[in-house]
């Protein structure tokens, strides 16, 4: 593993930076993470299934308690052990999240999931926030079924919605949670070049958490290989997937196998 | 890849977004800011879930650009509009059992009629607020508690939370508010239709005239009942309210919970109901200048 690198707490840092996260505080799974990810730069999280990614996720979004560490969002630091409720809604604000399975709110339509952050968090009237809902579905691709349920929607358009939802507040920073995962590949590849068009107007640092490794031949330019809740390896890209660090091997392998088969 | 301009550096006044920066949403700290039901066992999450709830439910009186206020409407509709007619079916039903029942009773005493006044010093005073309360229970506890487990499961508390939005202010609250409402205004219906049933009861099946019930009724019923029978409601409301959403938000996040959510939510709730309901009645017979 490369040497964890310190993160500087200033406003010219990185947007996002995880320092020294060992958590859930009395049973840690993920133990002494370390990443960065610059403005207008992905960053992929990869590892096989229960390694702790989606954990990690939720520490650096605070919804888990952690024994030690902390998170800089686009310059400000936060206690990842815990941080006032109002402190946490301002961090929040800063990062928009696409959940595994989009966890869109099914008793609103289309259109309500995407206003909510900007009705609940901005003092943007009802018809402006109604404005830009339509403006983020219409830059994700989302025509025409705004007033419908979620629920009523294909799979693609879903992670469609949420990323709409998540980039509401124009975010430094967007973590995607197994983003193309039960995706066949064309929708897949359309999630990437929609997620790739919005990252370069609106240049957020994206952190990818995945299994799959068809991200790391996407725009990731750092790869943190992450296994038994421990990042096992961190580094470029290019240098990452020459490695024969044995659970990059595995996931090699196993690519190479779905390919095949 | 050349990455595009830092266009981004909200102060933490301002939020950019394509229609342009608005100001941050002015919002007080919430009063129960910790997780749910962390620490001090059940009851005292509950407290802090009710304290939260009220207070996000206060707020909202005052506040005239949430969206939490189109969920106090919706609920309405879910949770009271929902349960009219069973409510009011429910009501006749129960007039009449109770008519049948007593006027049994005062039969080997040669004083059937008395049923009618019984009728009056009940309906409004117990059995109104508490068919009301145990219909509603039936209904919308185990409904209340699996849509916060559902919710759950799929991650939407998360996705709330990461938002940065107090899922007792967005989903409890409305809930809360729509109960405190509806759950008096059914009640008031249910005396009503208690009154129908007791007064169909006396006149078609018992033989008695019209004037026999009204006055016999009139003579027991008084404000101060309907008032206790209303107050009794209320309490019921914020009983069922958040004893549901206590069950259905504090579960594992998995499909599985659901159920067991849901069930338990309405057991707890008529527990909770009978409880307070016997608290309230013991209250008044021990105090008699309550009465």
């Amino acid at each position: 593993m490369s040497e964890p690198r310190a993160v500087p707490a200033s406003d010219h840092g990185p947007a996002l930076a995880v320092s020294h996260l060992t958590g859930p505080v009395g049973e840690p799974l993920i133990h002494d993470v370390n990443l960065a990810v610059e403005r207008g730069r992905t960053h992929l999280v990869l590892g096989p299934i229960h390694s702790g990614k989606s954990l990690l996720m939720r520490h650096i979004v605070g919804l888990e308690c952690a024994e030690s560490g902390t998170i800089t969002v686009d310059g400000h630091t936060y206690r990842a052990t815990g941080e006032p409720a109002p402190v946490l809604r301002q961090m929040r604000t800063r990062i928009g999240v696409v959940f595994e399975g989009s966890a869109l709110l099914t008793r609103l339509s289309v259109l309500e999931n995407v206003e909510l952050p900007l009705l609940e968090h901005t003092s943007a009237t009802a018809t402006e926030a109604r404005r830009a809902a339509r403006e983020l579905l219409a830059e994700v691709g989302v025509l025409g079924d705004e007033d419908r349920e979620p629920l009523q929607l294909g799979r693609l358009e879903r992670r469609r919605v949420a990323l709409a939802r998540a980039i509401a507040l124009r975010p430094p920073v967007v973590l995607l949670d197994e983003p193309t995962h039960g995706l066949d590949s064309h929708s897949a590849h359309e999630l990437d070049e929609t997620v790739a068009r919005l990252q370069d107007s609106e240049g957020f640092a994206l952190l990818i958490f995945s299994h799959e490794v068809r991200h790391a031949y996407g725009r990731a330019e750092q790869i943190s290989v992450m296994d038994e809740g421990a990042i096992v390896a961190q580094g470029p890209r290019e240098t990452l997937l020459e490695s024969e660090h044995p659970v990059i091997r595995r996931l090699l392998k196993r690519r190479e196998r779905e390919r095949l088969g | 890849m050349s990455p595009a301009p830092p266009r981004f550096a909200p102060p933490a006044d301002r939020i950019p977004t394509s229609t342009g920066t608005y100001p941050a949403a002015v919002e007080p700290p919430p009063a129960a800011a910790a997780p749910l039901g962390a620490t001090g066992g059940r009851f005292i999450g509950r407290s802090r879930l009710a304290l939260g709830a009220g207070y996000w439910l206060a707020w909202l009186a005052f506040s005239r650009r949430s969206s939490v206020s189109s969920g106090v409407q919706r609920e309405i509709q879910a949770l009271g509009l929902g349960a009219l007619r069973l409510v009011l079916g429910a009501s006749v039903l129960v007039g009449l059992i109770a008519t049948f029942q007593l006027a049994y009773q005062l039969k080997q005493f040669g004083a059937e009629p008395m049923s009618a006044k019984a009728i009056g010093w009940f309906g409004a005073r117990e059995f109104g607020p508490l068919v009301t309360a145990l219909l509603v229970v039936a209904r919308s506890a185990s409904a209340i508690a699996g849509e916060f487990a559902s919710m759950s499961a799929n991650a939407e508390l998360d996705a709330l939370r990461a938002m940065g939005l107090d899922p007792v202010k967005y989903l409890v609250a409305p809930k809360l508010g729509a109960l405190l409402l509806s759950l008096p205004a059914l009640t008031i219906l249910a005396d009503a239709l208690i009154a129908v049933g007791g007064y169909v009861g006396m006149t078609a099946f018992l033989g008695y005239s019209s004037g026999v019930f009204v006055e016999q009724f009139q003579s027991a019923l008084a404000v101060r009942d309907i008032v206790i029978g209303l107050g009794k409601s209320v309490i019921f409301a914020v009983t069922i309210a958040i004893v549901a959403a206590d069950q259905g938000l504090n579960v594992e996040r998995n499909v599985a919970a659901i159920g067991g959510a849901a069930t338990r939510a309405v057991v707890y709730c008529l527990i909770g109901v009978l409880g307070a309901d016997t608290l309230v009645n013991a209250v008044f017979y021990f105090i008699p200048g309550l009465v």
